[in-house]
């Protein structure tokens, strides 16, 4: 029995060790890192803050709020976009339907977003089907220059990136809510709207913290997208991470990549405090355990 | 609790168009990669030739070959570690604890998760290989393949392991025997949508690959280097078909399976 015991521990214990050796382990080391002294091309180990005083004195420090900002902006368009579909999913339509309808917003999901992005970069391009299509009605005379290489066209690519995702979380907590607190609000006659505001809304916040978790850091660390719809100097917190590294700044990186992720954790822990994360979960793991 | 007709017409046209946005980009890469300019889109004549290069390009089978590598390990490796943590939270006195560790990835930006890899690897004096990629892209799938077989789980009701084990089972037996062949679709689809993910990665990977390439980061560095080239956007078209035809799959076997009723039991 004790030899069925450790291996049952053993199993356990696998995925628990996975993560904490290839995850937290190295979140870790990236953050003493960013402590170390660089010397010529190599790094040792050090308690020195030239990264940071050289990430928080120049443009790195400018590209950083820029990227918050653009995190923010994203996360708010994304909820504006994915709650009513979560809500209409989880709310309005038979499971069934709302099943094939979360496995269609699914797949484009899982292309590359990267591919994705090539070809939003050709749809807004200037002899791209949008611009041409407002030519030929007559809308325009000459092509519109700010649809591609723009904030705007980082903006509408981070989105649609990361927007499909935020409808899980949400639809997640919307299904979990108890229908009988809203028959008893419909009930005592309160107007759908206010039911909405002052009893579905807080029930999924939940749902809405995950999504913009999800969204924010998503983005804020995002160093593929800028390049592709922002053009080649288009400067985010991700790619000027990628830019430090190819020119062999390991502290640097490790800082900027230490304030990213900083960020996400602090969120997560947030979140973890605030909300029973099991609850959240409810409709995956309804058994008591 | 009655909507206006009007009201559900309205939000069923809002879901298709933020649909028909999100599949639009599918197209142009396809409609470019058989077009003679293979420049832009064009569907009046029709050419393979751009596929048919393909092939001439030693470095880019080099590259396939590790991404289907990569994808069959990562299919293989992923679900196990997911039916195990899914198990934990189950078995375990710290059901969230898992459940965060489990979700952690999926909430780190891919740059920092694979510069953080690319350090640990470096001071643990590993070098970039086969192996680092498949680490990556086990991280990444995780999540996702957790959430799934988690999913299963919970629809199977732990009452027929009491059964089992009153007809004298041992927990393993019972295991083998009444359980996993319950959960098996979702342990499968796990492994579907794992081997889609890691089919599909880029960033997480290139900061981990060394010498390496996968089809991904293949075409990324091409296009940092020269642009998006007629082949690329074959392989790209390629890449997407792939991965429908990976997704189709799995619809259609939860569909048999009755997949879509479990997920609602």
């Amino acid at each position: 029995m004790s030899h069925g015991r450790s291996a049952r521990w053993l199993l356990f214990a696998a995925p628990i060790v996975f993560v904490s050796v290839f995850l937290l382990i190295p979140l870790a080391l990236t953050f003493a890192i960013s402590f170390w002294e660089r010397t010529g091309f190599t790094i040792k180990p050090g308690l020195s803050l030239d990264a940071y005083k050289v990430f928080f004195s120049g443009v790195r420090l400018i590209v950083m709020q820029k990227s918050l900002g653009f995190a923010a902006v994203v996360t708010v368009l994304g909820l504006l976009t994915a709650y009513p579909i979560a809500y209409f999913l989880a709310l309005r339509v038979s499971p069934r339907i709302s099943q094939t309808c979360l496995f269609l917003f699914a797949v484009p999901f899982v292309i590359n977003p990267i591919i994705r992005n090539f070809s939003l970069a050709y749809i807004l391009g200037r002899t791209g089907p949008v611009n041409s299509f407002l030519t030929e009605i007559g809308l325009i005379e000459r092509p519109l220059d700010w649809l591609l290489f723009s904030d705007f066209s980082v903006i509408l690519g981070l989105t649609l990136s990361y927007m499909p995702f935020m409808i899980y979380p949400l639809w997640l907590s919307l299904t979990g809510i108890n229908r009988r607190y809203l028959e008893a609000s419909w009930i005592l006659g309160i107007p759908p709207a206010k039911t909405f505001l002052r009893v579905t809304l807080p029930l999924s916040l939940p749902g809405v913290f995950a999504a913009s978790i999800f969204g924010f850091v998503g983005t804020f660390g995002e160093s593929t997208v800028p390049i592709i719809v922002g053009g080649l100097g288009y400067q985010m917190m991700g790619n000027t991470i990628t830019s430090t590294l190819d020119v062999l700044n390991y502290p640097l990186a490790a800082a900027m990549s230490s304030v990213v992720a900083a960020t996400m954790l602090l969120f997560l822990v947030l979140w973890y405090r605030m909300f029973d994360i099991q609850l959240f979960l409810g409709k995956i793991t309804l058994r008591k355990f | 609790m009655q909507y206006s007709r009007s009201a559900q017409v309205a939000i069923w046209i809002y879901v298709v168009v933020v649909l028909v946005l999100l599949y639009l980009p599918i197209l142009p890469p396809i409609a470019t990669s058989i077009s003679p300019t293979g420049r832009q889109p064009a569907i009046t004549s029709v050419t393979f030739k751009w596929y048919a290069q393909l092939a001439n390009n030693p470095m880019l089978i080099e590259s396939i070959k590790t991404s289907i590598k990569v994808a069959l390990m990562v299919g293989f490796i992923t679900p196990l570690l997911a039916l195990s943590a899914a198990l934990a939270v189950r078995e375990l006195k710290v059901p969230r604890v898992i459940l965060l560790l489990m979700l952690l990835p999926l909430f780190i930006p891919g740059i920092s998760l694979g510069l953080a890899n690319a350090f640990f690897f470096q001071q643990a004096d590993i070098s970039p290989s086969f192996w680092t990629i498949l680490v990556v892209h086990v991280l990444w799938a995780l999540p996702f393949a957790f959430l799934i077989v988690l999913t299963a789980i919970s629809t199977f009701d732990p009452v027929y392991l009491e059964s089992a084990y009153m007809h004298g089972a041992n927990r393993w037996q019972a295991f083998m025997t009444v359980e996993l062949p319950n959960i098996l679709p979702g342990v499968l689809a796990s492994a579907t949508f794992s081997v889609i993910l890691s089919f599909n990665e880029t960033v997480r990977t290139s900061l981990v690959q060394g010498p390496l390439n996968t089809v991904q980061t293949y075409i990324w560095s091409r296009y940092l280097q020269v642009g998006l080239s007629p082949s690329t956007y074959a392989l790209m078209s390629l890449l997407i078909l792939i991965t429908l035809v990976l997704i189709a799959g799995l619809l259609i076997f939860n569909l048999r399976k009755g997949g879509s009723e479990r997920l609602n039991a």
